[in-house]
């Protein structure tokens, strides 16, 4: 067997004590200090007897080890149980949640990255020329706007006005998201677009005042192509561990987003899990959460082995 | 191949982006906007509005409110009639209505709806008082119905048998159903136009098990398919819907409104229903202004492009055929003590003192548009109970006798009196309302500490007694006293609905009494009475009562506001060929001249 695959292998098992340890951190959180979540689940003419009852049926009256027992155990069966507050499975949940946050925070994320990165080559290229200074004079502008002011704007205007969009709204299933989607989507890209092409542009920059690229230009390589073909590729690395350790987060959606444009995504569902105390859904999001970044993690080292052949896994 | 990817672009472009989903004129689908989740289509889970509005589209009680006519009245529904009580009025006997059929489902053999039976509401409520169910409407009927408690014990902890027998609660014959009561209490009736108490096929909770929020099978107007928690729930005409007929009376502001010109016509008027679940209400508000909502509210923000002064509606909404329906709801905002510190239990100067010194003329300015009404006593207006000319003594805004009472209570300009608690939630406008009350406070001497929590920190600390002053508001149950009242009842301290903890003897016993008692003007005007006598001892800060104003679009016919809206959507309809004529003009996105309402 390669190095590799035990290097991936030995990663994977690291996942059962990083798991116990997230169970506890979120066995500490939800369980031990975070208050009577029955007080919040009763309803306003709750009793004391009501609240006791409430207390023994979802199992707060236990040990702490049995609860403790019990987060470990939904989270190596990902078996979540039923939501307390909307009595909904909490797995079907979560897949009805992803399917949205996912239809919309993988084509923008995908399109701001792509966008950024090719802005962020061009403005290295004409560096300190004046195709530099208006492309980052727009993207501080850009940032300096509240993504609410975006938001607001463009549905009022490409959505209300022009009718060129969905006001809001989803619906499953492919063609009939896009018509949803592709509002938000256009937001997410321009919203990412000023802070990704600023921290692009470092990156390569940072690479194009190496050695390697003094050596091309003595060897008489055009700037073309050491842009292209040894500057963006010397500067994987650090793309890839900026894009892949988002990855995770994507599928918690964006809240904003989701709520301005009422995508039934994991955002909302998050939000109003918090509002009502909801713990069990709380619990899942966190541990799934925990689970996908270590996953992702580790494909970004497989990544690294690609973009970089001197990176080895051992 | 760069311009192939930039055709490719531009193609998909303009295939989605100019197509936008078109409006529906062939069906008469009625598009309604609600502003928070939907937890599932389960009576015994009806525990907040928007659920029960939903659950009530697909089920039907026994009884329901009277679509025009105000003060509210019973109706039966699912019953023939209302019920014969007996001479010591503890026992309600119903005769169910024959020929009600449940929606077609596979749950029955065939996948053909059977009869709706007795049986069926004896099961829905057992459901409700089942503890495994965990419903938090069990107040309702807790302690009432004769064995129902001991049977909800016998079941504590193990799975309930549904054919063990309750006394209080049996089916006669297939259409008789009787309650028997363990005390009197005219409020019952109330319970049985609530959600919780709606009927339910035993078949279908036996066999979808806990996925049954999800999949309705009710006997009302509408049906719709499997809830799927998604933002947008669809549903249509029963097709099998009982000869059920839109109202024939009303009042003559009714009539002059055209409410009864459908008077005898058959239910339900619409093919389909469109909910669209929208947090934002700006969102809401531009689906609406878009014609992809029927109805709106009025976003804080935007009241005043909307309503004139005179409360009338602008040019700019006038124009594209929206108007606007003005009524008061049934509810209450206050401000609590908690009468367990006994800086307030025994303070009856400091509470007015207070009273006196909260500004409500310009709260109500400042965060209700000047639209609410405010509150002289607890009870409000549209029920008994309710006295049009009282007014109470402490809810002026008046300085020098409130610093005058300050004294009195032994605060002199608030000197010797510790800085108060005020507990709330961290939205804009509840920082706002609470920083409005601390410098009300601090005008007498007062000094206030705001906490901003969340919704869930709030709830621990009032539920634990916790919090020393809070702000709350009250959205009635049903249409009496009685659940106003009952916010001030000693034995329903937190966690119950008393928040403030307020518990004197005196007001217990004729609280006790008066609720028992059958409506009608007598009891109003103990109720008034009573609602006067502690209004006066000031155990809360009393606000307003808000008033709903809603928006609706020309093409909306037969609408009228209810706080119990539960069910109602089977009286709406929509002219198609207005709603076209209002499309095609393109009047609704169209730039008009407003006249812009001022304050």
């Amino acid at each position: 067997m390669s190095n590799n695959w035990n290097y991936i292998i030995r990663r994977i098992l690291y996942l059962i004590p990083v798991l116990l340890g997230v169970c506890f951190l979120v066995f500490i959180l939800f369980n031990v200090t975070a208050g009577d979540p029955v007080l919040m689940l009763l309803g306003k003419h709750g009793s004391p007897e009501q609240a006791a009852a409430l207390r023994e049926q979802l199992g707060l009256n236990q040990s702490w080890f049995m609860q403790y027992v019990d987060v470990v155990k939904s989270a190596f069966t990902f078996d979540f149980g039923r939501s307390w507050s909307t009595k909904q499975e909490i797995s079907s949940m979560i897949a009805h949640g992803a399917i949205p946050s996912l239809t919309l925070s993988l084509p923008a994320f995908f399109l701001s990255t792509v966008t950024s990165i090719l802005f962020a080559l061009l403005v290295a290229f004409y560096r300190g020329k004046g195709i530099d200074l208006f492309i980052r004079v727009t993207c501080i502008a850009m940032m300096s706007i509240s993504s609410l002011v975006y938001i607001l704007v463009f549905q009022y205007l490409l959505a209300y006005k022009w009718g060129l969009f969905e006001i809001s709204g989803y619906e499953f299933g492919f063609p009939n998201f896009i018509y949803y989607v592709l509002l938000p989507i256009i937001i997410w890209v321009i919203l990412s677009l000023g802070p990704d092409i600023r921290f692009y542009r470092t990156l390569i920059l940072d690479e194009i005042y190496q050695d390697y690229v003094r050596t091309a230009r003595a060897k008489g390589l055009t700037e073309k192509k050491i842009l292209f073909k040894h500057v963006l590729r010397n500067a994987m690395i650090p793309i890839v561990t900026y894009t892949v350790v988002q990855l995770p987060f994507l599928l918690l959606g964006a809240l904003l987003l989701e709520s301005f444009f009422s995508i039934p995504g994991l955002g909302g569902m998050t939000i109003n899990a918090l509002n009502s105390s909801d713990f069990p859904v709380l619990k899942a999001i966190t541990i799934l959460s925990a689970i996908a970044y270590i996953v992702f993690t580790l494909i970004q080292d497989i990544i690294y082995t690609i973009v970089d052949p001197r990176v080895k896994l051992q | 191949m760069y311009k192939f990817g930039l055709s490719f672009v531009m193609a998909f472009m303009v295939l989605f982006t100019s197509c936008t989903k078109k409006q529906n004129f062939k069906e008469k689908v009625l598009q309604i906007n609600v502003s928070a989740k939907v937890k599932g289509l389960d009576p015994v889970n009806a525990g907040d509005t928007y659920s029960s509005n939903e659950i009530a589209r697909v089920y039907e009680g026994l009884l329901e409110y009277h679509y025009l006519k105000r003060p509210y009245e019973l109706i039966p529904n699912l019953a023939e009639a209302m019920p014969t009580v007996s001479d010591d009025e503890l026992t309600y006997t119903f005769k169910i209505k024959k020929g009600v059929m449940f929606h077609d489902n596979k749950c029955f053999p065939g996948g053909k709806g059977r009869e709706l039976k007795a049986q069926d509401f004896v099961y829905s409520i057992k459901r409700m008082a089942d503890l495994n169910n965990n419903s938090t409407g069990w107040w309702l009927l807790d302690g009432k119905i004769a064995g129902l408690n001991e049977w909800r014990e016998k079941y504590n902890g193990k799975p309930a048998n549904y054919d063990d027998k309750v006394e209080g609660l049996q089916a006669l014959d297939d259409y008789t159903l009787q309650f028997k009561l363990t005390t009197k209490y005219p409020q019952f009736l109330y319970s049985l136009a609530m959600v919780y108490t709606f009927a339910v096929p035993r078949e279908a909770v036996e066999m979808y098990g806990e996925e049954f929020l999800n999949n309705p099978v009710g006997t009302g107007a509408f049906m719709t398919g499997v809830y799927t928690q998604s933002n947008t729930i669809e549903y249509t005409k029963n097709p099998n819907y009982r000869d059920v007929r839109y109202p024939t009376e009303g009042s003559e502001a009714d009539k002059k409104k055209g409410l009864l010109k459908y008077a005898g016509k058959k239910l339900p008027l619409v093919d389909k229903i469109k909910v669209n679940i929208i947090t934002e209400s700006s969102t809401s508000f531009l689906k609406f202004k878009n014609g992809e909502a029927d109805f709106s509210a009025i976003p804080k923000d935007d009241f005043n492009e909307v309503v004139l002064p005179d409360k009338g509606i602008t040019d700019a909404f006038a124009k594209r055929g929206i108007s606007l329906e003005i009524t008061p709801d049934l509810d209450i905002t206050y401000i609590a003590f908690n009468h367990d510190d006994p800086l307030f239990k025994d303070n009856v100067k400091l509470r007015q003192a207070m009273n006196l010194a909260y500004n409500r003329v310009e709260a109500n300015k400042l965060f209700y548009n000047n639209t609410a009404i405010q509150a002289q006593t607890i009870i409000p207006p549209g029920i008994g109970g309710y006295q049009e000319d009282y007014e109470n003594p402490y809810h002026e805004y008046d300085l020098e006798k409130a610093k005058k009472l300050l004294a009195e209570a032994g605060y002199p300009e608030g000197k010797g009196l510790p800085t108060i608690n005020y507990e709330t939630t961290a939205t804009t406008v509840s920082r706002q309302m609470s920083e409005f009350f601390s410098k009300s406070m601090k005008d007498i001497g007062i000094n206030i500490k705001v906490n901003t929590n969340t919704w869930p920190q709030l709830t621990q600390k009032t539920k634990k007694r916790q919090a020393q002053m809070f702000g709350m508001a009250w959205l009635g149950d049903y249409p009496d006293g009685e659940n106003f009242l009952q916010l001030l009842y000693g034995p329903n301290a937190s966690p119950g609905p008393n928040g403030s903890n307020y518990n004197n003897a005196k007001f217990n016993s004729d609280f006790e009494r008066m609720k028992n008692m059958q409506p009608g003007p007598k009891r109003a005007k103990l109720y008034a009475q009573l609602a006067q006598r502690v209004a006066e001892q000031a155990p809360l800060i009393l606000g307003v009562h808000r008033t709903s104003y809603v928006l609706k679009h020309a093409w909306i016919k037969n609408y009228k506001f209810s706080t119990f809206n539960a069910g109602h959507a089977k009286y709406y309809d929509v002219d198609l060929e207005k709603k076209k004529e209002v499309f095609d003009s393109g009047i609704l996105t169209k730039e008009l001249e407003t006249k812009t309402a001022s304050n």
